[in-house]
């Protein structure tokens, strides 16, 4: 038996180009890593994280489970689609071994089998096993249509708008299963046999074409499919369908613990080439639906990062409130590979400007809780304010390390890239907090918190936010306060939820003054304030229409005092809404028992 | 006769009224206080002249009450129609053309948190100031006397972060002019003003910025404060950058002034949906030149502030602009 025809070539062109090409990619990406994470995968490869990794991969990169959670009909048509054309795979191999025994058979054997194999007897049991995993496929497609026409008939309002390269590889992935369908009848209009699909399609054909037109038609059709097989495994290294190969070593690299950081590194070439460009990022984006920029999201994002075309107008318009990051399918790390964009695109260290940092300490008081209230905090001197009469309340002896003035926790530099600058700040901030000998260090903002916990080197001193300190004061009775019958509405500031996966501290501080009413998107899902410093771009206007729509739907929980625990919050949601904002500190201290 | 309601009994609404009724036309005016004067019974004296704002009210008064004028205190407006207007008890009062001249809404100082109006001792609004140079007693919080003043200029002006983009015109001068009054009641002071741009652009506005500088020794300084803090002895300790010098600036004042900006009225909106309201929230007249004190609805008017920020003097001319329009209007 031979397993060659001519309408192999576009086939075995194509997947021939497609594996040197992915292999190469692979291998030079690897290469380049640091030699830390080269160490790290070869002391994760024995260990049970393979095992794990290749559990998430069958979960993800098959069965694609966390689409699911964001719409069970886009689930189906990306499982039937993935693990659909795996299942052809790997059945038809079987087929292949039950057919013929175990013996070699080129790949375009096994892809092409019907083909082949019309000289053989049929077994049935195939036939029809292969037929209802083809239209498992099919019916993915028809999906894709659906969704293609109707996104939100597949729980998206928004799609992503695809570049040319993309809708070639698309063009070619949706003909390859119809093409197939058509080729496989016609060779059972020949030949006879097939399942429920082909076998009844090809009776049809047989019936009604007469035998040139099948013979014709078988021809043409096994050259359709193979070409759009070749013409997709050509585009697929470019296009957005790396995605199907490169998720897999991204889930493996990231259960060796790789991850990304401020600076590029030959990871994150795993991380962008592993978007599949799905769009699901688009829908959570208040820049989309509230403001209607609709070329900045993650995925627009990584695919200008991929194709070296990215510009600062893109990588800077992002509040990074990290609402994408939280339903990506693929799990990317979308705001540090953002945040190391931004470094390529501006970090320029200036050794002179920051020279007076080395004089200054403006702190007072002593004790072993540090406050350090952020530049935020300064200009809302209300949370200062009621600060002062928790820590007094308490009988907490404070070291105020900046009320007086201090300098910037480097977060804000960090998020616009300017990271070498940002480490001077971190420098002199860790210094001034080891000198001061504290042992606890309380912040307001979120903002500052993050970056204390994620790039200060504070070994030996407790990083907690307000809210948390708070409930502590609060549980071990050292801060009594009275409940009242007001009612408030919380909103989680992105640092403090999604950025330190703090949501149950602020609430349980709330619900000891108060009545807790929840707005429609809480916790994980909370709208972010709008005032984002990591974002550079968008106007105060822009800012203002992003508030109005937070406060809109903070004052429909009918609350009477809308609470957040960020000043950034606090002023922005101000800015849009009706109703008082306060900060948690602020009506805490008002309902101290004296 | 014809009838022609006035909303707003203020210098904009009293004057509209007084040339109304000289042209033959029966004026209403409707107030939502329990007198006459609008803000200008805040108002210590008047720039650049320091006459009294007591006196000019008082002759305003004066003609409404010898024109036996007719005045409805104490009733507020929930909508207006040409022909009509809707009180908040829901009365509708029918008349022939509607005068909005509702003037402005301060600017609420406790919004810029970071200068710590209503949180701390010694911070202070130019309204404040106003009516303590009304009661005769300008001191800080403890009743002693100031020694150093901070003047900050533009709050809630020109400033995109509280969403109010325009100018509001009289503050500069009104900073000019406490100053000066300022270093009246205080000759030893240190007076500063803080400012971004003086735009002095009213007859003897210039002459009173130089005076205030030449002769008082009033300080100017080219730049925002940033913020303040209060400090142990209970002054202001405040921080700004001198743009002119390109230098950080701190400092601890025993009064900071904030210079409040005028804001559009909030219930602009409501009172009728047809009528066009300017980007800043004040009132959009026809066009800036032929038909300033006019409505885009046929039959509404505007006099004063309600279209944007006026010193007293443009609001009065405005007034009378505005009563000739209406008298036009209803000739036809």
């Amino acid at each position: 038996m031979t397993f060659y025809a001519p309408f192999c070539l576009p086939f075995i062109l194509g997947a021939l180009s497609m594996f040197a090409i992915v292999a190469g990619k692979w291998a030079v990406w690897l290469y380049r890593l640091p030699r830390a994470d080269k160490m790290a995968i070869l002391r994760g490869l024995p260990s049970r994280a393979t095992l794990d990794a290749a559990g998430e991969t069958i979960c993800e990169s098959l069965l694609h489970r966390r689409i699911f959670r964001v719409d069970p009909l886009l689930g189906y048509m990306h499982m039937s689609l993935a693990f659909g054309w795996f299942l052809l795979i790997a059945v038809g191999w079987i087929e292949t071994v039950a057919y013929l025994g175990f013996r070699y058979v080129p790949l375009q054997g096994h892809v092409f089998f019907k083909y082949f194999a019309t000289g053989l007897a049929h077994k049935p049991f195939f036939d029809f096993v292969m037929d209802l995993l083809l239209l498992f496929v099919l019916s993915g497609v028809a999906l894709a249509w659906v969704k293609r026409l109707r996104s939100k008939a597949m729980g998206m309002r928004r799609t992503t708008k695809h570049v040319l390269g993309d809708r070639i590889a698309l063009s070619a992935l949706w003909l390859i299963f119809p093409a197939r369908l058509v080729a496989e009848s016609a060779t059972c209009a020949l030949y006879g046999g097939g399942g429920f699909l082909t076998g009844t399609l090809g009776g049809w054909m047989h019936d009604h074409l007469g035998v040139m037109a099948s013979i014709n038609l078988e021809a043409a059709a096994w050259w359709v499919y193979s070409s759009c097989l070749g013409l997709f495994f050509v585009a697929m290294p470019f296009s957005r369908y790396m995605h199907i190969f490169t998720e897999i070593p991204l889930i493996f690299l990231r259960r060796y613990r790789l991850r990304s950081g401020e600076k590029k590194k030959s990871y994150d070439r795993f991380q962008v080439e592993a978007c599949s460009r799905c769009g699901i990022c688009i829908d959570p984006c208040q820049l989309q639906n509230v403001l209607e920029i609709d070329n900045v999201q993650s995925v627009y994002f990584l695919r200008d990062r991929r194709y070296k075309m990215l510009r600062p107008e893109v990588a800077d318009n992002c509040l990074m409130c990290g609402r994408c990051a939280a339903k990506c399918p693929v799990g990317i790390d979308l705001n540090t590979l953002r945040l190391n964009s931004r470094d390529t695109l501006r970090n320029l260290p200036d050794k002179r400007r920051y020279a007076y940092l080395k004089e200054i300490d403006r702190s007072q008081g002593a004790g072993r809780v540090g406050y350090f209230a952020g530049c935020m905090t300064l200009l809302t001197p209300r949370i200062l304010t009621a600060m002062e009469q928790i820590f007094t309340a308490a009988r907490e002896e404070v070291w105020w390390a900046d009320r007086d003035g201090g300098v910037c926790c480097g977060r804000p530099l960090k998020l616009s890239g300017e990271t070498d600058a940002a480490r001077k700040m971190m420098r002199y901030n860790t210094d001034l907090f080891r000198k001061h000998n504290i042992a606890t260090l309380v912040t307001s903002c979120p903002i500052c918190l993050k970056v204390f916990r994620e790039d200060y080197a504070l070994e030996g001193i407790e990083v907690l936010h307000h809210s948390e300190y708070i409930l502590r004061l609060m549980q071990s009775g050292r801060l009594r306060t009275d409940r009242g019958d007001t009612s408030y509405t919380y909103h989680d500031p992105c640092e403090l939820g999604r950025g330190s996966g703090s949501y149950e501290q602020p609430r349980a501080v709330i619900e000891a003054i108060g009545r807790l009413l929840e707005p429609a998107d809480t916790r994980e899902n909370a709208l972010c304030c709008g005032s984002s410093v990591a974002n550079t771009a968008i106007s105060d206007r822009q800012q203002v229409a992003l508030a109005r729509n937070v406060a809109a739907e903070l004052e429909a929980t009918g609350a009477e005092t809308i609470v957040t625990a960020c000043p950034l919050c606090k002023k922005a949601i101000a800015r849009g809404a009706a109703k008082e904002v306060h900060d948690l500190a602020e009506i805490v201290a008002a309902r101290i028992r004296r | 006769m014809k009838k022609t309601i006035i909303i707003g009994g203020g210098a904009a609404g009293m004057q509209t009224a007084l040339r109304l009724a000289e042209r033959g036309i029966e004026p209403l005016i409707v107030e939502k206080e329990a007198d006459l004067g609008g803000k200008l019974r805040g108002w210590h004296a008047l720039f650049p002249s320091f006459t009294p704002a007591e006196e000019v009210l008082a002759e305003l008064r004066r003609r409404i009450e010898e024109k036996k004028i007719a005045v409805r205190t104490h009733t507020e407006v929930q909508s207006i129609t040409p022909r009509s207007v809707t009180l908040a008890d829901g009365t509708t009062l029918p008349c022939d053309a509607v005068v909005l001249a509702s003037g402005f809404t301060l600017f609420d100082a406790a919004i810029k948190e970071e200068y710590g109006y209503g949180l701390y001792d010694n911070v202070f609004t130019s309204v404040d100031i106003e009516r303590m140079l009304n009661e005769k007693r300008v001191t800080r919080a403890d009743g002693s006397a100031p020694r150093r003043i901070a003047l900050l200029h533009c709050v809630g002006s020109r400033d995109e972060k509280v969403c109010q983009q325009h100018c509001s015109r009289v503050c500069c001068i009104t900073g000019v002019k406490q100053a000066m009054e300022l270093k009246q009641l205080f000759p030893e002071a240190d007076i500063f003003n803080f400012y971004m741009d003086i735009r002095m652009f009213g007859p003897g506005y210039e002459e009173m910025y130089r005076e205030a500088q030449q002769k008082c020794n009033v300080h100017f300084v080219r730049g925002r404060i940033s913020e303040a803090a209060p400090t142990i002895d209970g002054r202001v300790q405040i921080k700004a950058e001198d743009t002119l010098t390109g230098r950080p600036l701190r400092m601890s004042v025993d009064m900071l002034i904030l210079l409040v900006g005028m804001r559009a009225n909030d219930d602009n909106a409501t009172l009728n949906s047809d009528l066009s309201r300017a980007p800043s929230g004040f009132m959009a007249p026809r066009d800036h030149f032929l038909h300033h004190v006019e409505s885009n609805v046929e039959g509404i008017f505007y006099a004063g502030t309600v279209t944007s920020p006026k010193n007293i003097g443009e609001t009065l001319d405005e007034a009378a602009a505005a009563a000739d329009a209406v008298a036009e209007y209803l000739k036809n």
